[in-house]
């Protein structure tokens, strides 16, 4: 008999309440959400501490996002800055490049966590991820931090549903990967570039927009992606104007709408690190 | 990033195949991605599903693993990358 999202979070909570206090990467983002409230809740105030860490390729609406779930359920936050695009290795964009920004995020994390007595450190890895390439979670291992809702087998679907039955906002909140995953592989990532492609997706959001968006760099172009069923909408000649602004006021010479459609990962499928 | 039209002089294949199912673009490659440029009725065009269905299986058939319209500000003309490509 498979088990439903409900059995799992039951065995999240004897997972959590065996650690005693856990420290979390968070993000904001639905997985980390779900997973600070639902510690929240099993250990209480004292043994949860929620980590943000904060860079420029940080969002930072996913900010204010955090902050708000953190207020709202009680959570425990500190933040700490991260500096991923000071390491050479991680400016210069290669496909690996989530390694060295999670290796700086968690060699900064876990000892603060450690230095405050939490001992464990946990992030928001779903079961979903493990069939995807995610080159960060490399370096999670390599600190020994743990991802009790890949292991315990929650998927993207369980978390939104049992965010909702718990009343987190971000249930229904678009997944949010780094500003940097907007640039290809292989083209340097600046502060510059994230600000523009931030600008950018910042702008289309105000038309209106509230599902899955991205804006993709190349260059002088912006390429953006929206939901396959709302490109018959956009395409309208009274409306791609629209995005045509707000996307050139970031800075971009040329706009592009992607005719597929936004997909997960979609600069990984451009340079072949992963298939369509 | 290199950009460039698909083949240097003549009709490049997909701007062919394309303009045999009727939509009238330029391609503008770059690497796997294929930047359609085409006036604003073509545009508005491409809201029919099934029309970008067949941009999209098109240009997977030549190579592409993306294709995207651009949103240009002209409304008429297609834009220099229409020039020859060499002249003498």
């Amino acid at each position: 008999m498979s088990l439903t999202a409900a059995d799992r979070e039951r065995s999240l909570v004897d997972w959590l309440r065996a650690r005693r206090r856990v420290a979390i990467g968070f993000s904001g983002g639905v997985d980390s959400a779900y997973l600070a409230v639902v510690a929240r809740r099993a250990l209480g105030v004292d043994d949860v501490l929620a980590v943000i860490g904060r860079s420029a390729s940080y969002p930072a609406e996913q900010w204010a996002t955090a902050r708000e779930v953190a207020a709202g359920f009680d959570v425990t936050v500190v933040e700490l800055d991260t500096d991923e695009l000071n390491d050479p290795r991680y400016a210069a964009n290669p496909s690996n490049r989530c390694y060295f920004c999670k290796t700086e995020l968690w060699s900064r994390l876990v000892p603060l966590a450690q230095a405050r007595g939490f001992a464990t450190t946990i992030d928001g890895t779903n079961a979903d991820d493990l069939s995807d390439y995610r080159p960060g979670a490399q370096a999670a291992r390599e600190h020994g931090v743990e991802s009790p809702l890949a292991e315990l087998g929650f998927t993207k679907v369980d978390i939104r549903e049992r965010s909702h039955a718990l009343g987190i906002p971000t249930w229904s909140q678009p997944s949010s990967p780094c500003l940097s995953s907007r640039i290809p592989y292989g083209t340097s990532v600046t502060p510059q570039r994230l600000g523009q492609v931030e600008q950018a997706e910042r702008a289309l959001r105000a038309l209106g927009i509230t599902d899955d968006l991205r804006v993709r760099y190349h260059d002088d172009l912006a390429r953006i992606e929206l939901r396959a069923e709302a490109l018959t909408y956009w395409l309208a000649p009274e409306r791609f104007d629209e995005l045509r602004d707000a996307v050139t006021a970031a800075g971009f010479a040329r706009v592009a709408l992607d005719l597929r459609g936004f997909r997960s990962g979609s600069l990984n499928v451009l340079h072949g690190v992963t298939t369509a | 990033m290199s950009i460039r039209r698909e083949t240097p002089g003549g009709q490049p294949p997909l701007e062919g195949a394309l303009a045999e199912r009727g939509l009238v673009v330029k391609v503008e490659s770059r690497a796997g991605l294929a930047v359609l440029i085409a006036d604003a009725a073509t545009v508005a065009r491409l809201g029919d599903v099934e029309l970008r269905r067949t941009a999209l299986a098109l240009a997977r058939e030549h190579g592409f693993s993306h294709v995207a319209i651009e949103l240009r500000s002209d409304t008429g003309g297609l834009p220099r990358i229409d020039a020859p490509v060499s002249r003498d």
